[in-house]
């Protein structure tokens, strides 16, 4: 019984830690983003990226890497980010609201 | 105090909740930072350590109550964007993101006492200061040229009275007239700038004043997207636009001001509009505060953007020896946001992720002809490097350079709503 209740404790423990340190990456990653998209999807002339579905992100970065899809800034952000922090950036931006109010 | 009013709004997902509480529960005071100067450096440094850290006093000092972007004001000065829409206040800071505003000058910084004394009176105290002072003038460099000299042959090398002024006396040129713009040595802010401003001058000129002429006065003897820029001026206005380069003329030497006479070493210009964009340096602050080195910009460690001379101060933006970096204002809000990320991490333990750095410059050669450049960089060896680069090409599509037009124009929206709210 006790070792059953520390071993839920380590893990939600483990769990919150994850979340948190999750998200600040994220969020960290994504100022890079917010130079050019606003975070709130509500660009002009700007494609948006949040609430992308993850693959569907990984996906558009991947062919930026390669040069599949052409875009110079693009091109730029892709090369220097690792497949982690894509897989991190996916995944804040999946969750971030688009067209809310968020100043 | 201001944290009262502290809303955990302005960027979502970017707070950290769990470390305030902790902070609070043990009792110790907030750490603070004082962030002196509102351009797109202090600003951003404000904005992203307010949101990454709840549990940081922020302070931002600034003068002026609005910031007039230097970037994009060459669409003003051809009529095709009011200063008003290039003009941006502090409220989303101070009302929404939970940073103090205060429109107060400092005098002096103590990197000892660590406080900053303001004009008005009082002194903040910070754990951490951030410095972003922009450019000065090194006025005297140019014979004749000096801080009065301004308000006649205007820099419009800083946004605000000085492009509203350059563009009254372009207006009220003749036509047939001569705009003659010095443009500066290496390094200096926005490196197609004065070369950006000619072709867009040009634009206004080939609609009101056709047979008004242009003329560049370099004191360098190449710059930036030289081609490109070469190839645009004979695309749109061909026969307008003349460049010298330093090597023939040796640069601006001396100026008779109210005669509006330009002399190099060996010729004398007598022109009817000048814009002289004297050589520059860190901005004054960073000259009294002692963060600038011999060179007159501050050496930073780029993994942070500390000053290798003054420990707990940071300097972000054009004042920087930036290594390969240029001094933009993209380049400058990427520094900002690596600086406000370091110093959580410094003051909250908070995780940084590895230093990411990047500019892209768009370059406006006529409405629908547009080009960008885009690099990425990494800190190598105390310095910062460039790791890609791509730049946009000679005999591009017309179709792709409407395309970076536009791109530019909603880049501009989307990057002054992440400086200032």
């Amino acid at each position: 019984m006790i070792v059953l209740l520390i071993t839920t404790g380590m893990l939600v423990l483990v769990a919150n830690r994850g979340v948190i340190a999750g998200d600040s990456r994220g969020a960290q990653l994504a100022a890079i983003c917010a130079s050019c998209h606003r975070l709130d999807g509500r660009d002009k002339g700007i494609p948006p990226i949040v609430g992308l579905d993850q693959k569907e992100f990984v996906d558009i970065m991947a062919a930026f890497k390669s040069g599949e899809r052409s875009s110079q800034i693009m091109h730029a952000i892709a090369l220097s980010l690792s497949d982690g922090e894509v897989s991190a950036l996916a995944a804040y931006l999946s969750v971030q609201p688009a067209g809310t109010k968020q100043r | 105090m201001t944290w009262t009013r502290r809303k955990f709004g302005c960027f979502a997902g970017a707070t950290c909740v769990a470390a305030l509480s902790a902070r609070a529960a043990r009792g110790q005071a907030r750490a603070r930072v004082v962030v002196v100067g509102g351009g797109i450096g202090g600003a951003t440094v404000a904005r992203y350590l307010a949101a990454s850290a709840a549990t940081l006093d922020v302070t931002l000092v600034e003068p002026k109550l609005r910031y007039t972007t230097c970037f994009f004001s060459n669409f003003y000065l051809a009529g095709l964007r009011s200063l008003e829409s290039l003009t941006h206040g502090y409220e989303t800071l101070a009302e929404q993101c939970g940073i103090k505003v205060i429109h107060d000058t400092v005098t002096t910084i103590d990197p000892i006492a660590k406080t900053v004394v303001l004009k008005g009176g009082g002194s903040l105290n910070y754990d951490r200061a951030v410095i972003a002072p922009g450019i000065a003038f090194k006025f005297g460099a140019i014979e004749g040229y000096d801080e009065a000299a301004t308000q006649v042959l205007p820099h419009a090398w800083n946004a605000g009275p000085q492009t509203k002024l350059l563009r009254q006396q372009l207006e009220s040129m003749e036509d047939g007239g001569v705009f003659l713009i010095a443009a500066p040595p290496d390094p200096f802010r926005c490196p197609p700038g004065p070369y950006e401003r000619a072709c867009l001058v040009a634009y206004y000129f080939k609609q009101f004043k056709p047979r008004a002429k242009i003329m560049i006065l370099d004191a360098k003897d190449t710059f930036f997207e030289q081609d490109l820029f070469q190839d645009a001026w004979n695309r749109h206005y061909p026969g307008m636009i003349e460049w010298l380069p330093g090597q023939f003329t040796g640069g601006v030497k001396s100026i008779e001001v109210k005669a509006r006479v330009i002399k190099t070493a060996s010729e004398t210009f007598k022109v009817s509009v000048a814009n002289i964009i004297p050589p520059q340096m860190a901005g004054e602050l960073a000259q009294r505060a002692g963060l600038a080195d011999q060179s007159g910009w501050c050496p930073v460690d780029p993994m942070t953007f500390e000053s290798r001379l003054q420990p707990g101060i940071h300097v972000v933006g054009d004042a920087i020896s930036g290594g390969e970096m240029p001094k933009s204002a993209f380049a400058t809000n990427s520094q900002a946001k690596v600086c406000a990320f370091a110093i959580a991490a410094e003051l909250t333990g908070a995780e940084q992720t590895a230093p990411h750095l990047f500019n892209t410059c768009f370059t406006v050669f006529a409405p629908n002809d547009a080009v960008s450049d885009s690099i990425n960089l990494k800190p190598v060896a105390g310095s910062i490097k460039i790791n890609d680069i791509f730049i946009s090409q000679v005999g591009e599509s017309d179709e792709l350079r409407r395309d970076v037009a536009r791109t530019a124009n909603g880049w501009y929206a989307a990057f002054t709503h992440d400086v200032f709210g």
